[in-house]
């Protein structure tokens, strides 16, 4: 079974060049947050180096308008 | 010769086209009925820079995830929902920068975010959950066979048969 869970999932926007994860898939980012709000390492997550490159700006793009948080405390 | 130079140039402008996706959050003092004005309002901003549409979302009430502050006239205004939406289209470089300092004075906006893109859409969309993935019944299969009728003794001679292995 394969680790990523982007490829797993056929997820093909990652296929596409220059490309980054969309910040607006909320549900599927807040998969990579710890209970406090944390961006989850990609030794945990299994999520291949390229991809978890990506979904860490998106994550931070949606922080930045507010759909997810900095911090839970 | 003209002709061929502006041509080039066309190319050229063409060239630095790109395509932007634009995310921002509107205030939430604004009235629900006057939310599709200023939705309108901003499309007509981006096509006045030499925008092309190609998808958009209209506006819709969330609650952030954080309190933001934004300083209008002098006052600290704290906002804990806010209208979200987004567009994406194709412009030239140089005009994005101008539609940001554009934005930056629209007090409409708590916050917005232009990055660069692609034309397709980059929402993922809803897959099926594993486990619940549903298979086709084969159901032509058994119209094309014939019901074979069960005859006791044979069956028995089989297991007779399987038994004395």
């Amino acid at each position: 079974m394969k680790q990523d869970y982007f490829s797993a999932n056929n997820i093909k926007y990652i296929d596409y060049k220059d490309v980054e994860i969309d910040y607006k898939d909320v549900e599927i980012l807040k998969r990579f947050l710890n209970p406090n709000g944390k961006i989850i390492s990609h030794k945990k997550t299994g999520v291949t180096l390229k991809n978890q490159r990506q979904l860490t700006s998106a994550i931070k793009h949606a922080r930045f308008l507010g759909l997810l948080p900095f911090i839970v405390k | 010769m003209q002709e061929v130079e502006n041509d080039a140039l066309n190319q050229e402008n063409k060239k630095d086209n790109r395509v932007y996706e634009l995310g921002y959050l509107l205030v939430p003092t604004i009235k629900e009925e006057d939310v599709p004005a200023s939705y309108g309002n901003l499309k007509e901003l981006v096509s006045s820079f030499g925008g092309e549409i190609i998808m958009d979302e209209i506006p819709k009430m969330i609650n952030l995830a954080y309190s933001m502050q934004k300083v209008a006239s002098n006052a600290r205004k704290k906002f804990g929902t806010a209208y979200f939406g987004w567009t994406k289209f194709v412009m030239n470089g140089d005009q994005v920068l101008e539609l940001k300092k554009h934005l930056d004075l629209d007090p409409n906006f708590i916050r917005f975010l232009i990055l660069k893109t692609v034309k397709e859409n980059t929402i993922a969309t809803k897959r099926f959950v594993r486990g619940e993935t549903y298979h086709k019944p084969k159901s032509k299969n058994l119209e094309n066979e014939t019901v074979v009728p069960i005859n006791k003794e044979e069956i028995d001679k089989e297991i007779d048969a399987l038994i004395a292995v």
